[in-house]
């Protein structure tokens, strides 16, 4: 990994953890992290929408992200959590395992996607290895984080895939 | 500057497209036949007013067409030409070509070709008001003013004979001379007019107004000069003038007011009656402003007439005619009390209101019950409620906006088509959301265009059927529970179905072998790529724009409903959200969830006695009420939520459906009754058949709105049906 010093670390993004894999978002689509909550579930939508919550007067509708990806649906533990983001002046929550960092990154080091198996590989914008902090002995290993793309995730385009 | 200029220009065509709205309503009431003098009149002032401002932004072709218009609309005012329904067809037409001229100065349109239109109200004009337009009298007489008022003003011709002056300021004196001369006649009218700054800075020219009053018989005999300051005082954009006229008896009051319809209204405007008594001031329109401005501006203009009723017996008459005239008080209020504002403003204002509605019952929740008995929550809840709808209010329209481009696209339609199309409204007056109303007009067209292009057959087809010859479209709107139905029935031929069928396989949206029902075919003119086909017009079925229709209609969380009988017509109906409405919801547990059902749609609740609630086939059951048998659905019906509920333990709630009449829910509980106000679903998510949207309850949890429309008449969701087709 190169050094932080000789690239600006330009944009910032918030990791978190789905099942072993642990996934970034652009800290800009972030609008707020809370706890998970049990949303109104709602008829007639794919499995993966498990609702709709209120957020301070929005009707949100809450996503299983880990579904939407096309895995085994996450278990709700006391660390999960609903990240509440901003998707083309939409909103959406997506339940996520555990929020892990905040990291500050250089556009210039990510790297574009392999064509990952999750059905559209366009959800994934771009791969990069950060160091995971204050894990002791590992201090010196990367881990891969997994960009996503929110505009590929948009809810209400895959929603007429769906239907 | 350009800013500021295109700000102007922006409120220039928003009043044009207000003028537009109005000559319309007008011309329409003149074609049935009602051409009373106030809706000429009303014609006559919104064309002119579109003139007015075209000319202040250099709109030539615009100014130059409405001129022409409006000459023949004076002759018609001035009864010198009869409104026949020859002259009421050419001025619908020139009507068209005017808005066509408004969007063209607007640049959202090409600039219309009104060589005809202008030729036929050149015609109108000789053939009406023969020669008076050129040669005009050079003075008006007393003998003409009697038997009619003098010709239409002809600016470029200038008929009051005033010739070229080279202004010097003795001039003043040498024209003052001769007017000072006649005194007032005993039941003449003076007139004292004083126009305001305010009248000045609105560019309303004071001379036209007088130039006016002498067309009728008005002479100047005085101008009072007492407020001039010196020369050094001089404020160029004040006025300090106010000139006295004395207009002929013979002319009514109303007649009188109308040359000041666009002066603004602090000017001082005196119209007194010439008595062998003193005068008496019949009308001051001087306090009215817009800060100050009460309501009910009648009311209070009447008080201060009454003390010299018995004085002056003309003035408190005509007084009283002009209140009951619903026309001319309003146009004086509107004039005072309209303001624009800025639709981001009032969103921002709806959005708060309805923050504070939630807050509200939250808080109504969390209070005991004692507190809650005491005076202040219910107050705060009451006044809450009244600003809430105030604010709705604000944004709500009347759908007529939206209806009022039709009887336009009928007539370029029948044009074009050469069918007839008689259009019948109902419920213009439905208030529903200004974006709402926006958004349909696209939809609107599309449906509009479709009735008369493939639903309404050819005269001679139509005769052959036993029909009219002209056909029929009608136009409603009506607000059900928390939606809008905007309909559009033809009585033309109905949808053929096996053509639709055929074309639907040719363009691959079906499989040849598939299975449809009529309504499932009927569907099929909405879908995507369906109208897309190049030889549209060779199909005898529908199609052109329907996807449109429900790609749009879908945007706004509404749906698309399609009725069709072979040879008696085709109804499609636009079911819309009044978005951000209010809703009052009866709250059910249904599986434990709870639900808003509109109150609108309940008719009854019954708690069903053993064996009153029977299966008919597995998964059917009925509700047997007063011996008729009513269906009942059950939220595994609706929901897929697993309901082995025994019937007793439920209730049953009655709801009405305009598809299938009354139908039964079967609810756990009811909890509560209250306003809730509706959210949309589509704001982050997407519509979802069987929900009306969502809404947040008083502890902060959501409900969702159920409706009723969609559960019940369809079982079978057409819309995934049609998703999955065009997929």
């Amino acid at each position: 990994m190169t050094k932080a010093s000789d690239t600006t670390l330009d944009r910032k993004i918030i990791t978190f953890s789905l099942g072993q894999q642990t996934f970034g978002i652009d800290m800009r689509a972030i609008i707020e992290i809370r706890e998970w909550e049990e949303p109104t579930p709602l008829p007639t939508v794919p499995s993966f929408i498990k609702g709709v919550t209120n957020l301070r007067g929005n009707v949100v509708p809450v996503v299983g992200l880990a579904e939407r990806l096309g895995w085994e649906p996450s278990k709700i533990h006391s660390r999960s959590c609903i990240l509440v983001v901003n998707i083309n002046g939409k909103q959406a929550g997506f339940l996520v395992d555990e929020v892990a960092d905040i990291v500050a990154i250089a556009s210039a080091e990510i790297q574009p996607a392999p064509d990952v198996e999750i059905g559209e590989p366009s959800v994934i914008s771009g791969l990069i290895r950060i160091t995971v902090r204050g894990k002791g002995e590992e201090k010196e290993a990367g881990q891969m984080v997994l960009i996503l793309d929110l505009d590929a995730l948009s809810l209400t385009k895959h929603m007429d895939i769906a239907a | 500057m350009s800013d500021e200029l295109d700000e102007i220009q922006a409120i220039f065509f928003e009043e044009c497209a207000e003028g537009l709205t109005a000559a319309e309503a007008g011309l329409s009431a003149m074609k049935a036949g009602d051409a009373d003098a106030e809706t000429i009149a009303s014609v006559f002032r919104a064309v002119h007013s579109i003139k007015g401002g075209a000319g202040a932004f250099g709109h030539v072709d615009l100014t130059a067409f409405a001129h022409r218009f409006e000459n023949v609309l004076d002759e018609v005012r001035a009864g010198r030409i009869a409104p026949s329904s020859g002259v009421v067809k050419v001025m619908l037409s020139s009507f068209d070509i005017l808005s066509d001229h408004v969007a063209f100065a607007k640049g959202s349109a090409e600039r219309p070709n009104d060589t005809a239109a202008l030729a036929a109200l050149e015609e109108i004009l000789k053939n009406g008001g023969a020669g008076e337009a050129g040669e005009a009298p050079a003075a008006p007489a007393a003998a003409t003013v009697a038997e009619a008022p003098a010709p239409a003003p002809v600016e470029d011709e200038d008929p009051f004979g005033f010739t070229p002056v080279l202004v010097s300021l003795d001039d003043f004196d040498v024209v003052e001379e001769p007017v000072a001369a006649p005194p007032p006649a005993d039941g003449d009218w003076i007139v004292r007019f004083g126009p305001s700054r305010a009248a000045l800075s609105n560019a309303s020219e004071p001379m036209l107004v007088i130039r006016e009053l002498e067309s009728m018989g008005a002479e100047i005999v005085d101008v009072d000069t007492s407020a001039l300051p010196g020369l050094r005082d001089l404020d160029t954009e004040d006025s300090y003038f106010i000139w006295k006229l004395i207009a002929p008896g013979t002319l009514s009051e109303s007649e009188l007011l109308d040359c000041f319809d666009f002066v603004a209204p602090d000017s001082l405007i005196e119209i007194t009656r010439c008595e062998a008594a003193a005068p008496a001031p019949v009308l001051e329109i001087e306090t009215v402003s817009v800060a100050s401005a009460p309501p009910v501006v009648v009311d209070d203009a009447f008080v201060p007439i009454e003390p010299i009723a018995s004085a002056t017996p003309v003035a408190p008459q005509l007084r009283v005619v002009e209140a009951d005239d619903p026309g001319k008080p309003a146009r004086m209020e509107a004039a005072a009390q309209t303001i624009r504002v800025d639709l981001g403003k009032l969103d921002m204002l709806l959005n708060l209101v309805g923050e504070l509605v939630i807050r509200n019952s939250i808080l109504a929740d969390r209070l005991s019950p004692q507190d809650q008995q005491r005076v202040e929550l219910p107050e705060l809840a009451r006044l809450t409620r009244q600003i809430q709808d105030n604010v709705m209010s604000l944004r709500a329209q009347p759908i007529k906006q939206a209806f009022s481009r039709v009887p336009r696209m009928l007539r370029d339609l029948g044009e074009a088509t050469g069918k007839q199309v008689n259009l019948i409204t109902t419920g213009d007056t439905t208030e529903v959301d200004k974006a709402v109303i926006e958004k349909i007009g696209d939809p609107l067209t599309h449906m509009i265009r479709n009735a008369v292009d493939h639903g309404i057959e050819s005269a001679e087809k139509r005769l052959a059927a036993g029909k009219p010859a002209e056909g029929t479209i009608h136009l409603s709107a009506e607000q059900k529970g928390a939606r809008i139905f905007v309909r559009v029935k033809d009585d033309g031929g109905g949808i053929n179905r096996e053509r639709v069928r055929a074309k639907a396989v040719e363009r691959g949206l079906i499989a040849a072998d598939a299975v449809m029902t009529d309504e499932e075919i009927d569907q099929l003119i909405c879908a995507p790529g369906f109208s897309t086909a190049e030889s549209i017009s060779n199909i005898s079925g529908r199609g052109v724009g329907m996807d449109v229709v429900r790609s749009n209609v879908e945007a706004l969380g509404g749906r698309v409903e399609i009725q069709s009988v072979p040879g008696q017509g085709t109804s499609i109906t636009m079911i819309l959200p009044l978005t951000l409405a209010i809703l009052d919801g009866m709250i059910v547990k249904l599986a434990g969830q709870r639900f808003v059902l509109p109150l609108a749609s309940v008719v009854e609740a019954v708690r069903p006695e053993p064996g009153q609630v029977m299966m008919t086939t597995p998964g059917n059951e009925v509700i047997e009420m007063r011996g008729q048998y009513v269906p009942v659905k059950r939220a595994t019906d609706i929901f897929g939520i697993a309901d082995t509920r025994k019937p007793e333990e439920a209730l049953v709630i009655i709801v009405e459906s305009e598809g299938v009449g009354h139908v039964g829910l079967m609810v756990d509980t009811i909890d509560d009754r209250r306003e809730v106000v509706i959210k949309s679903l589509d704001q982050n998510l997407h519509p979802i058949r069987g929900l009306g949207g969502a809404t947040i309850l008083g502890d902060g949890s959501i409900a969702l709105i159920l409706d009723i429309e969609a559960l019940v008449s369809h079982p079978t969701a057409h819309r995934f049906a049609m998703k999955g087709m065009a997929a």
